[in-house]
């Protein structure tokens, strides 16, 4: 399949690896991101040297207190001598990660590129909340005392209202995606729970209630990309990168109607363009929307264009988006299922798709044959979106 | 994927006090941040008990919160003008914890706010808009989703009281509808 | 820029902020935590990489295979100095100090500490040897080494 941009090779994931995603793990940051990268070469048949660059992505430094955090992670990276990169958009990192990875080799500068998301939440005591809160503005927001918490349970009640969806209807997502990943084997707060559980958890800013919400966590996940050549050497199912998009709005997220995300259908349609697809709600076999809330899934699903605007609830209802669905989302359990390491968790859901392309996922694998996928990744204060389009 | 067993030594709270070799640090960084050129007269304005915003030339929206540049168009906004402060409740939320993820005595009901402003649609996508918080109705009325869409004004807080910050606007209150009145 | 004629730089309002996180807890790592283990009996340990001793012990090697934990002993020489004469925050020192980059003879790498030893003796080469604090005041870290001096 031809990507429709010129490109000197061909792009395919070869390899993927993660570590456990736990509220606070022992390893180092740079452990952690030599754990993840060993896993990843390993599942590849390759070692450090046959490894040309190294991307790595990790969000604010402050979260592991550490500054300069793409250096410091370097040598447990293998940055050691080869030409590194780091690359950071908040938490649409995850994904940011395999598309500058995708620049190194579509550009022909590399053959293979080891890219590592990686992420310590557990260094900033007693919460990383006092991290979040220097996010916002500190002339026009902060002096209110502010959660960060506030804008997505503002974007929530904006979506509520002009979609109709009631709470039990998004406290789906939150069900069907920790029963997902009970059979994640990193994951962290997989659950066998039901509709009214999440509705009878602590209210933190109504209409965001605990269960709503994924997780803290420290983690690390690795992916091995290569060039058309160096793929079909090292396995006989590579899967290719087809689209990429990436796109900015502006900071001003009280000046926006907050109900539709408006960054995501620009990207999307970018990395759609760029794959060929014209109709992604009938092209796109599985999805892997971004869902650090239970509510942006379905927000998402409808930015990356799977379902009409305000349509994602009535489907999720229908069981559309359960692995026994039309169009499985996050079977993987996303990351209200396997955890929020910010700049690690748009990579575990890519390696999702990656493992789920090659009918490698064990029992996560998805009822129906798939060929083509999308996943996306969403950051900062409601403003970055990039998305990724991977086929075999 | 077989299920190997994956890397990661998990630490519940009560391991990490046990341990050997933990280092603690806490940072004492302070800022001082530049408010800029817009947003200094734009505080300066609320201390006057006005709400200024900035003039685009070549989309003609006015922007509020008031930049030196419209970024839609990527051109210098070129004049000051005054809105209202009048506005319609865009979404609304109550809170019960603070900054620190503490729980709150009272909550809070925080809301985003479409200002009445010259050059958007009644219904468009981008508007000039503020964050703040709301008064004068009850969480009852927050859940129960007749707050959005509801007309307010700005309440200012008295002058002597004013510094030139957000804050200087105490809350948004609902605003009294002309028809009620005879 | 439109600065509208009247502005000038001293009319930019200020508004003061900090970083809100009560103190960062860092942990010490897989292989940390055998150093710091180490360090409260009065060793240190490096790793073995091919045929190369790699000083701290991490646990892997630079070119990402695992490699074999080891002890190393004296002698430390002394791979370069500076002398200092402020502290961190700037304040001046009551006596100047001098902190070197050290290293166990047959490894690579290295430490940072202070070198306890007369300003006019310290040179490149210098053969020192850690010497620790009281067993009791020992925490893991790499301060239980409190300097190291010269060997005679």
């Amino acid at each position: 399949m031809r990507p429709n941009i010129y490109v000197k090779d061909k792009v395919a994931i070869v390899g993927a690896g993660l570590t456990l995603f736990r509220r606070r793990l022992l390893e180092t940051p740079r452990e952690l991101a030599w754990e993840a990268s060993k896993q990843a070469l390993d599942s590849a048949g390759l070692t450090l040297k046959d490894i040309d660059c190294i991307v790595i992505g990790s969000a604010p430094d402050a979260f592991d207190g550490v500054h300069f955090k793409g250096e410091y992670l370097a040598d447990g990276s293998g940055g050691f001598g080869k030409p590194t990169v780091r690359v950071f958009v908040g938490g649409g990192t995850g994904v940011m990660i395999p598309i500058a990875a995708w620049w190194h080799v579509a550009s022909g500068l590399c053959k293979t590129v080891l890219a590592v998301g990686e992420e310590k939440m557990s260094h900033a005591y007693p919460h990383p909340q006092g991290v979040f809160a220097y996010i916002w503005d500190p002339i026009l927001e902060r002096p209110l005392g502010p959660n960060l918490i506030w804008i997505f349970a503002l974007e929530m009640a904006r979506y509520m209202h002009v979609c109709k969806a009631s709470k039990e209807d998004i406290a789906l997502v939150s069900v069907k995606n920790k029963r997902n990943a009970l059979d994640h084997p990193a994951a962290q707060a997989a659950a066998n729970i039901t509709v009214d559980d999440v509705l009878k958890s602590e209210v933190l800013v109504w209409p965001v209630q605990l269960l709503d919400i994924s997780p803290v966590s420290d983690g690390a996940v690795a992916l091995v990309v290569a060039s058309e050549k160096i793929a079909r050497r090292v396995t006989d199912t590579p899967v290719w990168i087809d689209g990429v998009g990436f796109t900015l709005d502006n900071t001003h997220w009280y000046n926006r109607d907050l109900s539709y995300p408006r960054y995501l259908e620009y990207a999307a349609r970018m990395a759609y363009k760029m794959a060929g697809i014209e109709r992604p709600w009938k092209e796109i076999d599985v999805a892997e929307p971004y869902d650090p809330f239970d509510y942006k899934e379905l927000h998402h699903i409808e930015g990356l264009m799977l379902a009409r605007r305000c349509e994602a609830p009535k489907l999720l209802r229908e069981g559309y988006f359960d692995r026994s669905g039309e169009l499985p989302t996050s079977p993987s359990g996303g990351l209200l299922g396997v955890g929020n390491p910010i700049a690690a968790a748009g990579v575990m859901k890519v390696a999702e798709l990656f493992w789920q392309l090659r009918y490698e996922a064990g029992a996560r694998q998805v009822k129906k044959p798939v060929h083509k996928a999308v996943a996306n990744a969403w950051g900062d204060l409601m403003q970055a979106g990039t998305v990724i389009v991977l086929s075999t | 994927m077989r299920s190997i067993r994956l890397p990661g030594m998990y630490l519940r709270e009560e391991d990490l006090r046990k341990l050997v070799g933990v280092i603690e640090y806490t940072p004492r960084a302070r800022y001082s941040y530049s408010a800029g050129q817009a947003l200094s007269e734009f505080l300066r304005g609320l201390r006057e008990g006005r709400i200024l915003g900035r003039l685009c030339p070549s989309c003609n929206r006015v922007l509020v919160p008031p930049r030196v540049y419209c970024e839609h168009c990527y051109t210098q906004t070129t004049e000051w003008v005054e809105v209202p402060g009048t506005g319609r409740v865009e979404s609304v939320v109550v809170s019960y914890i603070g900054t620190a993820r503490e729980r709150l005595e009272k909550p809070e009901i925080i809301a985003v706010i479409r200002l009445d402003a010259p050059g958007y649609g009644r219904d468009s996508f981008d508007f000039a808009g503020l964050f703040h918080k709301l008064c004068g109705v009850t969480e009852d009325d927050v859940k129960s989703g007749r707050v959005i869409g509801l007309r307010v004004k700005p309440r200012w807080k008295p002058l002597e009281l004013r510094t030139g910050s957000i804050l200087d606007i105490e809350c948004f209150e609902p605003e009294v509808v002309e028809s009620e009145r005879a | 820029m439109s600065v509208p004629k009247k502005f000038r730089l001293e009319d930019t309002i200020h508004v003061k902020g900090k970083i809100e996180v009560e103190k960062y807890v860092y942990t010490p790592g897989v292989a940390g935590l055998k150093l710091a283990e180490a360090l409260i009996d009065g060793r240190m340990l490096g790793i073995r990489c091919g045929d190369k001793i790699l000083v701290p012990a991490k646990l892997y090697c630079p070119d990402f295979t695992q490699g074999e934990i080891v002890e190393v002993k004296d002698p430390w020489i002394v791979e370069a100095y500076t002398v200092i004469y402020e502290d961190m925050y700037g304040r001046r020192l009551e006596k100047p100090q001098i902190i070197a980059l050290v290293r166990p003879e047959n490894s690579l790498g290295g430490i940072i500490h202070y070198v306890k030893t007369d300003i006019e003796k310290i040179r490149l080469g210098l053969r020192v040897k850690p010497v620790f604090k009281p067993r009791e005041e020992r925490r893991g870290l790499i301060t239980d080494i409190e300097y190291f001096e010269q060997l005679e």
